[in-house]
C-alpha cells in the first residue's frame, strides 16, 4: 500500500490541474478582460454624468428615455436571453469585439465635438481605456485561436454630425452611444464571466483509492 | 411680427369696413376688366391726366417661406398698368392662420408702381412657419392725385395657402423651431406639432415645464419671454404627450455681443501697430456658432484685416509715413455687429521697447548702470525711471535719454544685494512706459565697521579662573560681509609677553580662557575677508572683587525694571548682564552696555518665563577697561504660586509639645519669594491653640494656622499639647501669589506622661537579668554541679574495684533487677502541701514534705535469686503521692508468702490505686489534699543509660514494674525556673495536655 501511495505521490506533479509550471492558457487574460469591463464600467459612469450633464436636461434626467430615432447604427447589445446561451465562444467575442471597434469609433467622434478642454480630456482617457478592452479582446481571441474579424474597406463607422440631424436628434445620438456603451460593458462582463467559468479547468482534487487487501 | 416691403413703408391700417367690398361677383368682374381696358386704351391715346378712377389687381400673387426667419415674401404685379406708367397704389395686404377667417395680420403697402414691375412684401411671424398653415391674399387701390375720387379697392386676390407642416417629414412628432439661435433677452414661440391629436402635453425649457397653449388638435404653442443664456450647448425644450410621442428641440441663446473696450493701438518700431482690446463675452454656442470675430478696418488706406485673435490685432505700417490712423474695429457674430473707432498720430502712440540693462563698476557703495533702448526712431527723447530695491526700500531716479542710459547708484551698502530696474516712455508725446528691465546685483564687501560688543564670565577655582568670552555677532550694517573669524589677544598685563592671536571661526560666539591670578587685557576683533573691524578691549583683573548684597528688582510690564547708584570717578559705562534660561542650567548670558550717564534700564526678553528666578548683575566699566561689580539684583517677571511645600520633620516629641523643621529650598525651584511660612494644625475639640487662627483650607475643612513672617525661620515648636493625643500638622510656603499646595497632614501622638519613667525602670531590670543569664550560661558547670549534679552510678564507681583488688575477688555490685522489693515507699502529701496558682505570676511551692510512708513489699525467700538485697532510690524528678482512697496509706500487708503471683496482684492493687488516682486528678484537684501521684522509675537493668530508650515492648518484670507515670513538662522538674517559664507550663497542665 506504501508502494502505491508513493507512486501516486510521485505522479501527482503530472497531472494538468495541479500542474501550475506550464501553460497558463486563456484563463487569465480571460480574467483581466472581465477586469477590464468592470473598471470600464465604473470609469463611464462618471465620464456619462459629466457628458449628460454638459448636454443639459432632459438628458441628464435620470428617468429620461427618449426613442431611438438615429441611433439605429450603434450596435445592439441587448440580445434574447436562449440566442446569448447558445452563442459559440468564438461569435461571442466576435461580437464584442466588433461592438467596441465601432464604439470606439463613434466615442472618438463625440470626443472631438466636446467644446470642453476638461470633456475631451475624459473622452480621450477613456477611448485609450477602451482601445485597451478591445486589444485585449483580442488576445483571448488570439489565444483562443479565433481570426479577428476584418472591417470591410470603406465602411469605417464615423460619429459626424448628420446635416439633416437637429441639434436635439444629434443630442440624442450622443445620449443612446452612452447608454449603449454602458449596455455593452454589462454584458462583456457577463460573456467575459461566462467564458472564464467555462475556461475554468475541473477542480483540483485527486482522490486516492487504497484497496485494503487483508485489512 | 411685423412686415417689410421693398422700396415703401406700410401703410396704417385703415377702416377695414370702409375699403372692403363684398366678394366679386362674376359679372360685375366682367364689366369692371372691360372698363379698366378701355379706360387704358383712350389714356394711352389722349393725355397723361386720368379723368376716372380704375381699380387695378393685384396679380400672380406668389408666397414664399423662409422658414428660419420665419419670413413669408409676397410678389406680384399689377398687369394693368400701361406701359411706361406709373402709378401711385396701395396695397391691402390680410393674413390668416390656420383658416382664412382667422385673419392675424392685415397691412397696407403704398407704393409707386410701374408697368411690369414685380412687387415684393415680407412679413416676420412669432409664430414657426412650420407650426401652422397660413393664407395670404392682397387687394389695391390707385392712390395718386391724378386719378380722380372716388377710387374704389379692387378685388382681393385668391387666398394663397402657406404650408410649411410638410416638413415634418416621416417623423411623427416635431417641435419648431429647430435649432433656433436667439440672442439673450429675446422673446421666443415655439410649437409642438404631432400627426395624432395630442392630449396632456407637457413641454419642458431646460427641465421647467411650461405653459402650454393648444392651437389646433395638433398644434401646441407656448410662449417664452426675455429667453436667458444657459450653456453653450443650448437649452433643451423637450415636449411629450399621450400617446408617447416625444420630440424636442435645441434654443440656442447667444449671449449679446458686447462692443470691444479699451480699444488702443501703440508701436514700439514704426514698423507694426499693436491693437488691443477688451472682447468681452463669449457669445460662441456649440455646433451653432463660433466665436465672434473682430475686423480691423482702417479709413485712410482704405485697409482691412480680419484679425485672428481675441484680443489684439498687428497692423503693418505702410512705408509711405502715414502719420494719421483711423481705426475701426468690427466684433461680429451671426447676430450682430458692434464697431468701436480711434483716431490717432502714430507719433503720439510710441511705446519705447523693454531696455536692456547692465551693470558696470560695483564696489562696496557704488554702482553704475547702463541700458539701451533699441531705436524709436528718429533719435526720439526718451525719459526714463530708474527703480532700487534693496534692504527693503525703494529709491525712484529720473532720467533723460536718447538711446542710451546711464546712472550712477551711490550710497549703497556693502556686501548687499539690491535690484534695479528701468523703464522709459517717449519725453515728447507721453504714452506709455515701457516694460520693466532690471537686474540683481551685489555690493562688494568692506571692513567691519564697528568692535564686536564683547563681555566675559570669570570662573575661579583653585586659584586658577576660567575666563569665558563672549560677543554678539555684528549687525549686517556693520559687518558689510560676511564675518569669517573672531581674533582674541589675551594680553598680561603682569608680565609683559609676546601677543600672539587666536583665530576663532565665525560663527562662533564664545571662547575660553584659562587664566592665572594676573591681569590680562583681552582685544576681541572681528574679520572678514576684506579686512578687521575695530578691537574690543576687556581687563580681567586679578582682583577678584567685591560681593554685593542681592537686592529685588521691580518689575513693569515692560520688563524688569533695573536702576543703580551712579558710580562717581571714572566709568567709562555700566553693563547689566543676567542668564535668559537659568531654569535649565544653561544659562544663556545676556548682557546690555549703558552709558556712563545712565543709571537705569529695563531689561525685556522674550526668554523670560513666568515663576522663575532671574538675577541680574550691574557692573560698572572703569576706564582702564576693568568690570566690577555694582549691584545684583534678583526677580521674577510673574511670580506663580509654589508648587512644593517643605519637607518637614518632627522632633523633641514630649508628651506636650513637639518641634517641627524643614529646610530651605533651592532658589532655582522657587516660582516666587517665600515670605514665610504657614503651619496648620488642626484642632482638637475645635480650640485653636495660642497664635494659632483659625483658617478654612482650600478642600473647605477649618483648621489652625501659625503664620510664621519671618522666610529665615526653619523650625517650630508646637506646644501646649495634651499627652495622649493626636495631633496633623502641615506646613507650606506663603508667597505674594499664595500659598503652596494643600498636602497630607501629617499625624502625631503625643506620649503618656508616665511613660518615661517606666522605661526608665524597665530598660536597667532586662538589663540586668538578661547579664545574669549571661552569667549563668557561662557558669553552668559550676551550677549543675551545686543544683543538680549527676546521680552517681554504681558500675561506674572506682571504688568497686579498689575493692575488689584488695579484699574480696567474688565482690560484686548487686543488680537491680535482682533486687526483690520488699517495700514501696509512697510519699505522702501532708494537709500543708499545695500547690498555689496566682493569676499570671503562679509559683508552684512544695511548701513542706512530712514524712514519707512506706509499703513494703516482703520478698518470698525461696524464689528469691537475687544477690541481695535492694537498694532503693528516691529519685526528686518525680514526686509520688499516694491516693487519698484510703488504702493508699502505709498499707499493711498481710504476711502471706510471698509469691510472684502475690507481688503482682500486690503491684495490680496499686496500679489500680495509681490509675483511680490518676483519674481523680484529671478532675479538680481540691487544693491542700493530693498533688500529683508519680512513681519513681528506678534504673532498668535492661539498659545500662537511664537515657535510652526501651527497645522491647514493655514486659512486666522485676523492679520496673510500674505501668504508668506521669511526667511533669520540663519546666516544672527543672530547679532553676523562672516565673514567666513556670507560668506557661502550669498553663498547659490546666489546657489538659498529658503525656504518658
Amino acid at each position: 500500500m506504501l508502494a502505491c501511495l508513493c507512486t501516486v505521490l510521485w505522479h501527482l506533479p503530472a497531472v494538468p490541474a495541479l500542474n501550475r509550471t506550464g501553460d497558463p492558457g486563456p484563463g487569465p487574460s480571460i480574467q483581466k478582460t472581465y477586469d477590464l469591463t468592470r473598471y470600464l464600467e465604473h470609469q463611464l459612469r462618471s465620464l456619462a454624468g459629466t457628458y449628460l450633464n454638459y448636454l443639459g436636461p432632459p438628458f441628464n434626467e435620470p428617468d429620461f428615455n427618449p426613442p431611438r430615432l438615429g441611433a439605429e447604427t450603434l450596435p445592439r447589445a441587448t440580445v434574447n436571453l436562449d440566442v446569448w446561451q447558445n452563442l459559440s465562444d468564438k461569435l461571442r467575442l466576435t461580437q464584442n469585439y466588433e461592438a467596441y471597434s465601432h464604439l470606439l469609433c463613434y466615442l472618438r467622434g463625440l470626443n472631438r465635438q466636446a467644446a470642453t478642454a476638461e470633456l475631451r480630456r475624459s473622452l480621450a482617457h477613456f477611448c485609450t481605456s477602451l482601445q485597451g478592452l478591445l486589444g485585449s479582446i483580442a488576445g483571448v481571441m488570439a489565444a483562443l485561436g479565433y481570426p479577428l474579424p476584418q472591417p470591410l474597406p470603406g465602411t469605417e463607422p464615423t460619429w459626424s454630425p448628420d446635416p439633416a440631424h437637429s441639434d436635439f436628434l444629434q443630442k440624442m445620438d450622443d445620449f443612446w452611444l452612452l447608454k449603449e456603451l454602458q449596455t455593452w460593458l454589462w454584458r462583456s462582463a457577463k460573456d467575459f464571466n461566462r467564458l472564464k467559468k467555462k475556461m475554468q479547468p475541473p477542480a483540483a482534487a485527486v482522490t486516492l483509492r487504497l484497496e485494503a487487501h487483508g485489512f | 411680427m411685423g412686415a417689410r416691403s421693398s422700396g415703401a413703408e406700410s401703410m396704417e391700417p385703415r377702416a377695414l369696413l370702409l375699403t372692403q367690398k363684398p366678394e366679386p361677383m362674376a359679372l360685375f368682374a366682367f364689366f369692371q376688366t372691360i372698363l379698366l381696358l378701355v379706360s387704358l386704351s383712350l389714356r394711352t391715346c389722349q393725355s397723361e391726366v386720368l379723368s376716372e378712377p380704375l381699380p387695378l389687381t393685384p396679380e400672380s400673387l406668389d408666397v414664399s417661406i423662409n422658414s428660419a426667419q420665419r419670413c413669408l415674401h409676397l410678389q406680384w404685379r399689377v398687369h394693368s398698368l400701361a406701359y411706361h406708367q406709373e402709378l401711385k397704389m396701395v396695397f391691402q395686404i390680410e393674413i390668416s392662420r390656420i383658416n382664412t377667417s382667422n385673419v392675424i395680420w392685415v397691412d397696407y403697402y403704398s407704393t409707386t408702381v410701374k408697368w411690369n414691375q414685380v412687387l415684393h412684401w415680407s412679413w416676420e411671424s412669432e409664430l414657426p412657419l412650420e407650426c401652422a398653415t397660413h393664407f395670404v391674399r392682397i387687394r389695391s387701390r390707385v392712390d395718386d392725385a391724378r386719378v380722380p375720387e372716388p377710387r374704389f379697392w379692387s378685388n382681393w386676390s385668391s387666398w394663397k395657402e402657406v404650408n410649411e407642416q410638410n416638413s415634418l417629414g416621416h417623423k411623427a412628432s416635431s417641435v419648431f423651431p429647430v435649432d433656433k439661435l436667439v440672442e439673450e433677452g429675446s422673446n421666443v414661440t415655439i410649437c409642438y406639432i404631432s400627426r395624432s391629436h395630442q392630449n396632456n402635453v407637457s413641454c419642458y425649457l431646460d427641465g421647467v415645464r411650461m405653459h402650454v397653449e393648444q392651437l389646433d388638435p395638433n398644434v401646441s404653442a407656448f410662449h417664452v419671454n426675455n429667453v436667458a443664456f444657459v450653456r453653450e450647448t443650448g437649452t433643451n425644450i423637450f415636449c411629450e404627450m399621450d400617446p408617447k410621442d416625444d420630440a424636442g428641440t435645441v434654443l440656442f441663446v447667444s449671449k449679446v455681443l458686447e462692443e470691444p473696450k479699451d480699444f488702443s493701438c501703440e508701436t514700439q518700431d514704426f514698423k507694426t501697430l499693436h491693437c488691443t482690446w477688451d472682447p468681452g463675452s463669449d457669445t460662441s454656442l456649440v455646433r451653432k456658432q463660433p466665436y465672434q470675430s473682430y475686423t480691423l478696418f482702417e479709413s485712410f488706406s482704405g485697409e482691412k484685416r480680419l484679425c485672428e485673435h481675441k484680443n489684439w490685432c498687428d497692423w503693418q505700417i505702410a512705408q509711405d509715413s502715414q502719420e494719421m490712423y483711423n481705426f475701426t474695429l468690427v466684433a461680429e457674430n451671426y447676430l450682430r455687429k458692434r464697431s468701436v473707432n480711434i483716431l490717432f498720430n502714430l507719433t503720439h502712440r510710441v511705446r519705447p521697447m523693454t531696455p536692456k540693462v547692465f551693470f558696470k563698476n560695483i564696489s562696496a557703495t557704488n554702482a553704475t548702470m547702463t541700458w539701451r533702448v533699441h531705436s524709436t526712431g528718429n533719435h526720439r527723447t526718451l525719459l526714463c525711471q530708474i527703480e532700487l530695491h534693496g534692504e527693503g526700500k525703494v529709491i525712484q531716479h529720473n532720467a533723460s535719454i536718447k538711446v542710451n542710459g546711464e546712472y550712477l547708484l551711490s550710497e549703497l551698502e556693502p556686501d548687499t544685494q539690491y535690484m534695479a530696474r528701468v523703464h522709459c516712455g517717449d519725453a515728447n508725446h507721453f504714452w506709455k512706459w515701457s516694460e520693466w528691465s532690471g537686474e540683481n546685483f551685489t555690493t562688494l564687501e568692506a571692513a567691519p565697521s564697528e568692535a564686536p560688543d564683547v563681555w566675559r564670565d570669570v570662573k575661579s577655582e583653585l586659584g586658577n579662573r576660567t575666563v569665558t568670552l563672549f560677543w554678539k555677532p555684528l549687525s549686517k550694517s556693520h559687518a558689510n560681509g560676511k564675518i569669517r573669524f573672531y581674533n582674541v589677544i589675551v594680553e598680561n598685563l603682569d608680565k609683559p609677553s609676546e601677543l600672539e592671536p587666536v583665530p576663532i571661526p565665525a560663527p562662533a560666539n564664545h571662547t575660553k580662557l584659562a587664566l592665572d591670578q594676573c591681569s590680562y587685557r583681552i582685544h576681541v576683533t572681528a574679520n572678514n575677508s576684506v579686512g578687521t573691524s575695530p578691537a574690543s578691549v576687556i581687563v580681567i583683573s586679578g582682583d577678584p572683587g567685591n560681593q554685593v548684597e542681592e537686592e529685588r528688582v521691580n518689575v513693569t510690564a515692560d520688563g524688569f525694571s533695573l536702576s543703580w547708584k551712579p558710580q562717581s570717578g571714572d566709568v567709562t559705562g555700566y553693563v547689566v548682564e543676567w542668564c535668559d534660561r537659568p531654569q535649565d542650567g544653561s544659562c544663556d548670558l545676556q548682557w546690555e552696555n549703558l552709558g556712563p550717564n545712565t543709571t537705569s534700564t529695563v531689561i525685556s526678553s522674550d526668554a523670560f518665563r513666568p515663576g522663575v528666578r532671574y538675577n541680574f548683575r550691574i557692573y560698572g566699566i572703569s576706564t582702564k577697561r576693568i568690570a566690577y561689580l555694582l549691584e545684583q539684583k534678583t526677580g521674577y517677571s510673574q511670580e506663580l504660586a509654589p508648587l512644593v511645600n517643605p519637607q518637614v520633620v518632627m522632633s523633641n516629641l514630649t508628651s506636650h509639645s513637639f518641634t517641627l523643621s524643614w529646610k530651605d529650598y533651592p532658589t532655582e525651584t522657587q516660582r516666587s519669594f517665600i515670605r514665610g511660612y504657614h503651619v496648620y494644625l488642626k484642632p482638637k475639640e475645635g480650640q485653636c491653640h495660642p497664635g494659632f487662627e483659625k483658617a478654612a483650607l482650600s478642600d473647605n475643612s477649618v483648621c489652625c494656622k501659625y503664620k510664621i513672617d519671618k522666610p529665615e525661620q526653619k523650625t517650630f515648636v508646637v506646644e501646649n499639647l495634651q499627652p495622649e493625643s493626636i495631633y496633623e500638622f502641615f506646613v507650606t510656603p506663603f508667597t505674594s501669589v499664595g500659598e503652596g499646595p494643600l498636602d497630607a497632614f501629617t499625624k502625631v501622638t503625643t506620649p503618656d506622661e508616665h511613660s518615661h519613667l517606666l522605661i526608665r525602670i524597665i530598660l536597667p531590670t532586662v538589663f540586668c537579668v538578661v547579664l545574669i543569664m549571661i552569667v549563668c550560661y557561662l557558669n553552668s558547670q559550676w551550677m549543675k554541679e551545686k543544683c543538680y549534679p549527676d546521680i552517681p552510678d554504681p558500675y561506674k564507681s572506682s571504688v568497686l574495684s579498689l575493692i575488689k583488688s584488695k579484699e574480696n575477688p567474688h565482690l560484686t555490685i548487686m543488680s537491680v533487677k535482682d533486687c526483690i522489693p520488699d517495700a514501696i515507699e509512697v510519699i505522702n502529701k501532708p494537709e500543708g502541701s499545695k500547690i498555689q496558682f496566682s493569676g499570671t505570676r503562679n509559683s508552684l511551692t512544695e511548701t513542706e514534705i512530712t514524712k514519707p510512708a512506706y509499703l513494703y513489699l516482703l520478698p518470698a525467700e525461696k524464689n528469691y535469686s537475687g544477690p541481695g538485697p535492694c537498694i532503693c532510690f528516691e529519685n526528686f524528678t518525680y514526686n509520688q503521692a499516694a491516693s487519698n482512697s484510703g488504702s493508699c496509706g502505709h498499707v499493711p500487708v498481710p504476711p502471706t508468702a510471698p509469691s510472684q503471683r502475690g507481688l503482682l496482684t500486690s503491684l495490680e492493687n496499686l496500679l489500680k490505686a495509681l490509675e483511680k488516682n490518676y483519674m481523680n486528678s484529671q478532675g479538680e484537684i481540691p487544693a491542700g489534699e493530693t498533688t500529683l501521684n508519680y512513681v519513681s522509675q528506678l534504673a532498668s537493668p535492661m539498659s545500662g543509660d537511664k537515657d535510652s530508650l526501651p527497645t522491647d515492648p514493655p514486659v512486666p518484670a522485676l523492679c520496673s514494674e510500674y505501668k504508668m507515670q506521669m511526667a511533669i513538662p520540663l519546666g516544672l522538674a527543672s530547679p532553676p525556673l523562672s516565673e514567666n517559664s513556670s507560668v506557661s507550663s502550669v498553663t498547659l497542665l490546666d489546657q489538659g495536655d498529658h503525656h504518658h
